[in-house]
């Protein structure tokens, strides 16, 4: 005993700040990456949450766009009603979304959809090759806007009725992808709400179309 | 220590005696054992709080640096200005040409392609709500215009020829400006990257649709 006892106390004390050592690194490991991927952080360029606020504004212009026009073309009460909702809370949420990317230093400006080529398997529906005119789902195309331009009473009614609820539905599949790809609470959140009221506003929708 | 009796001195050692003198040597080498576990505690504490200061001010410094913003990118040859954003209702003579800002018709521009020169007053008004204006020489090449037009972003953006333009291409935002020698120029890119739907802008995020359309507008 008195032969062994000291040499296994010389080995002991590396261990022992190798051991505090690893404790402080992993303490600060931890600390830095739940910083870097969860609350209080700001996300980067290249984040979903980024493309996502960069694409939903896109995605919301057009919305206010096409509502903008319905209401100029309907006496229609529920339409203008519907058309004034959109108008106003997509213009709204466009404003929270700039806001959050200016507030975390990020560009408005990112190659569209590219986030939601993500690795979950989900395909996206960019062409990369295009410099911005990347196709977003459910977007009314330029023809599309100016048939509803040109259109006017039960007809421009109809028209703006099967674009709105196609362009909602293109909103949910990208909120949807938001929703599993975006680290930030809030941006889950906002596009969670997105996907519960652009749903309800589809029924709503569709029973206004039924009745036309 | 439990000595009970003491051997008288020069006395041979007896058993007695050689076990105390055992028990001292145990006792010394206790004492240097423990010294030595002291000495070696110490190196344990000071060496595991010096390791873990140089851990966390290493973690520091790399949350520091990765959470620094990119240093921008200097575009060679941007001006800028400082235009104010009153509405008028006729023409205006603008201080840059193209203008990059100022007085500005009630109607803004819709965003979009035109094949066909714009209106000043009305373009301008696009710029205050954000968009980019892609002015190019008339005199370019076909191809060089379609690879200008897919270039630009589909919204916040406008792009139409200038004639009398001093330069092959020059973009424009509201208070920024640079003059490009082509279409493959870098700087179109860089200058999107920072100017398109600018906080810089009086009104970013404003409409660009909803407006008046110029003529022979294409997308």
């Amino acid at each position: 005993m008195s032969e062994e006892a000291p040499a296994a106390r010389r080995s002991r004390w590396p261990v022992a700040v190798l051991a505090l050592l690893g404790i402080v690194i992993a303490l600060a490991g931890m600390f830095w990456f739940g910083r870097a991927s969860v609350v209080g952080s700001v996300p980067v360029s290249t984040s979903a949450d980024a493309g996502f606020l960069r694409d939903m504004q896109t995605h919301h212009e057009q919305a206010v766009e096409m509502a903008m026009l319905m209401r100029e073309r309907t006496d229609d009460a529920d339409l203008r009603a519907i058309a004034y909702d959109i108008a106003t809370a997509q213009s709204q949420q466009s404003g929270i979304m700039y806001g959050w990317l200016q507030q975390w230093g990020l560009d408005q400006y990112g190659v569209p959809m590219l986030w939601m080529q993500g690795g979950d398997g989900h395909p996206g529906h960019a062409t990369p090759a295009d410099g911005g005119g990347a196709t977003m789902p459910g977007m009314a195309t330029r023809e599309q806007l100016a048939e509803l331009e040109a259109a006017d009473g039960a007809r421009a009614e109809r028209l703006f009725l099967e674009l709105m609820i196609a362009h909602h539905r293109g909103g949910i599949e990208m909120a949807e992808a938001a929703e599993r790809l975006a680290t930030q609470p809030i941006v889950r959140d906002f596009a969670a709400k997105t996907i519960a009221v652009q749903t309800a506003e589809i029924d709503a929708m569709e029973r206004m179309l039924a009745e036309r | 220590m439990t000595e009970k009796s003491q051997s008288p001195a020069g006395a041979p050692k007896s058993v007695k005696q050689q076990r105390a003198a055992r028990r001292e040597e145990k006792v010394a080498q206790f004492r240097r054992d423990q010294a030595r576990r002291e000495r070696n505690r110490r190196f344990g504490i000071w060496g595991g709080i010096g390791g873990g200061i140089v851990a966390v001010a290493a973690i520091v410094a790399l949350v520091v640096v990765t959470s620094l913003p990119p240093a921008p990118v200097v575009i060679t040859g941007l001006q800028t200005f400082s235009n104010d954003a009153t509405h008028v209702t006729g023409t205006v003579d603008y201080p840059q040409d193209p203008p990059a800002g100022g007085a500005h018709h009630a109607a803004w521009l819709n965003c979009g392609i035109y094949t066909e020169p714009v209106p000043n007053e009305n373009a301008v008004h696009a710029l205050e709500h954000g968009a980019v204006w892609v002015t190019y020489d008339p005199a370019l090449p076909e191809s060089e215009v379609e690879a200008l037009r897919a270039a630009v972003p589909s919204t916040y953006a406008v792009v139409s020829p200038y004639p009398g333009l001093g330069a092959p291409v020059v973009v424009s935002a509201w208070d920024a400006q640079v003059s490009l020698d082509g279409v493959e120029d870098p700087r179109l890119a860089q200058f999107i990257q920072a100017y398109w739907k600018s906080a810089d802008a009086p009104e970013p995020g404003a409409a660009c649709t909803g407006g008046v359309d110029g003529a022979g507008r294409i997308a």
